[in-house]
């Protein structure tokens, strides 16, 4: 899993390697896993949203209505 | 690094722009703060989230293909030759090459011992395209979707910006050397293009309930809250320090650079690569936010919202050439491009009934394309370019600045990469029906059921005694 072991060995090698996080060449995977993350964070969200702003409309309210609901905690 | 000067240059220089990205992050607190301050009290918990989430969303694209796009497209593809790899094609490599600096699977795109400059490149520009989004998202303020919204700004803050970029805002980019294009603080490359833009979106979307009457005559929606957008601007105004900052580089050796023999300079430069100062820049920026201001209280009668915005505006309408102008024409010609904006904003809202809800649409996009004209006639025939010099419409070498190289520049900004794929992308959301929040909720408000909620909390926790 560690890409260096030993800094001492690493930083005296004769060309120092750059990459130092883990797993050094599974990058694309990394990437897909962040694209797939991505894409489905955006479809349930819009669900989400689409789903709440149906049933605050059904609902009909006025425009000055909200001034009743003015938190003063 | 093992020579110790070649250290202190490296490390300054990722210090210098990871100092930027500091600065230009209070750009987008003055953003949020600024549009809330200007949203109507049922709608400011969206309005917030709306231009919060932005930052993941145009984050995570930016590393997926924003920053690859920006490296890849300076010839258009296929309308000048790169300098680097004399192909009209995708820059992929050739030293300065996409797949080289910025695939997201590249050994740069991450922690990398032997790369300190990557990373703070990367985030800069990645501040430029929250800017740009964050742009567009006050303009569409109250009756956009969030969905709607988070495409858009994906759309603008990680392809279109950056497409132009590539083209005018790269020191390889064809319309430096076809147009003589120079836009060195981006009058053009982020403001005229986020104008245009949101423009393209508010014709789709439409304009607020309530904003024009049944004959057409626009009623004034003013901020509810002026004490945030004063001080959401001046946020701005503080992070566009880091913004001018960001788009020099701080320290560079032109005489190797421009392959003359036996000539050190070091200096400062733009974003290509021609000489600058940062301590001329800083004078221009100051003289700039002054005219902006000047022009804006006196076109506006005083009115604070419109000479705090004439501020910004002006800065915008100079950053085109302030890398080399006096401070006297910065001054001048953010007072003109300021006020033709302000003009501009009313003519359109009656003309054509768009609400643009916080001026952006004036702000950016007007002052940025007179920024770009007038940067035209005053820098014309410097070179574009320290490379090479050659004439307009070549394209193996670069044009000097010239008037029609700028209108055509300002065009491409402002109406091909802004306002065309706006209103195309709003077109098509609109299509799906995704576009816009209905109609029963923009009245009700878009915080209605969290105030509801809030208020039922409150009842409970008040008539509790334990």
């Amino acid at each position: 899993m560690a890409t260096v072991t030993n800094w001492i060995d690493h930083l005296s090698a004769s060309e120092v390697a750059g990459q130092v996080y883990p797993m050094v060449g599974s990058e694309m995977w990394w990437v897909l896993a962040g694209i797939i993350f991505l894409l489905a964070w955006i479809v349930s969200t819009a669900n989400g949203e689409a789903e709440e702003q149906e049933k605050l409309a059904r609902k009909r309210h006025g425009s000055n209505d909200y001034k009743k609901n003015i938190a003063e905690w | 690094m093992t020579n110790e000067l070649t250290a202190l240059t490296t490390i300054f220089t990722e210090f210098y722009y990871w100092m930027t990205v500091v600065l230009m992050f209070l750009i987008h607190v003055g953003f949020c703060m600024y549009e809330v301050g200007a949203s109507r009290y049922k709608h400011h918990q969206h309005t917030l989230m709306k231009n919060t989430m932005l930052i993941p969303l145009v984050t995570i694209t930016w590393f997926f293909f924003g920053w690859w796009i920006y490296w890849a497209f300076p010839t258009g593809p296929g309308i000048a030759p790169s300098i680097m790899t004399e192909s009209t094609g995708l820059v992929l490599g050739g030293g300065f090459g996409a797949n080289e600096l910025a695939n997201a699977t590249n050994a740069l795109m991450a922690v990398n011992l032997n790369d300190h400059i990557m990373g703070v490149f990367w985030a800069a520009f990645l501040l430029f395209s929250w800017t740009a989004a964050s742009i567009v998202s006050g303009a569409v303020i109250e009756r956009i979707t969030t969905f709607a919204f988070g495409i858009l700004a994906i759309a603008i803050g990680s392809v279109f910006w950056t497409i132009d970029a590539a083209w005018g805002w790269h020191f390889d980019g064809w319309m430096l050397k076809i147009l003589g294009y120079h836009d060195a603080y981006a009058s053009g490359v982020i403001h005229a293009v986020c104008g245009g833009f949101a423009l393209g979106i508010l014709a789709v979307l439409g304009p607020r309930i309530g904003k024009f009457t049944s004959s057409g005559e626009p009623r004034n929606i003013g901020p509810r809250n002026p004490w945030l957008v004063c001080i959401g601007l001046f946020l701005i105004y503080t992070g566009f320090w880091g913004f001018y900052a960001a788009c020099n580089i701080p320290i560079f050796d032109l005489g190797p650079e421009y392959g003359m023999e036996g000539v050190t300079f070091f200096t400062a430069t733009n974003i290509y690569v021609t000489p600058t100062t940062l301590s001329g820049i800083t004078m221009n920026f100051l003289l700039s936010l002054a005219g902006g201001l000047l022009a804006g209280y006196w076109v506006s009668k005083g009115d604070p919202f419109w000479t705090y915005s004439g501020g910004l505006a002006g800065i915008i309408a100079a950053s085109a050439g302030n890398d080399l102008y006096h401070p006297m024409q910065s001054l001048i010609i953010a007072g003109v491009g300021t006020t033709i904006a302000y003009k501009l904003h009313y003519w359109v809202e009656r003309t054509f009934k768009i609400d643009d809800a916080v001026g952006a649409v004036a702000v950016h996009g007007y002052a940025g394309v007179v920024g770009l004209v007038i940067c035209g006639f005053v820098l014309w025939g410097y070179p574009s370019s320290g490379y090479s010099v050659g004439s307009m419409w070549v394209g193996t070498d670069y044009a000097p600045i010239n008037p029609l190289g700028m209108i055509i520049g300002a065009i491409i900004m402002f109406g091909v990469l802004g306002f065309l794929p706006g209103w195309i992308l709003a077109k098509i959301l609109h299509g799906m029906g995704k576009l816009r929040i209905p109609r029963e909720v923009e009245l009700a408000g878009l915080d209605y059921n969290i105030m509801e909620q809030a208020q039922k909390d409150e009842r409970a926790v008040a008539s509790s005694n334990r």
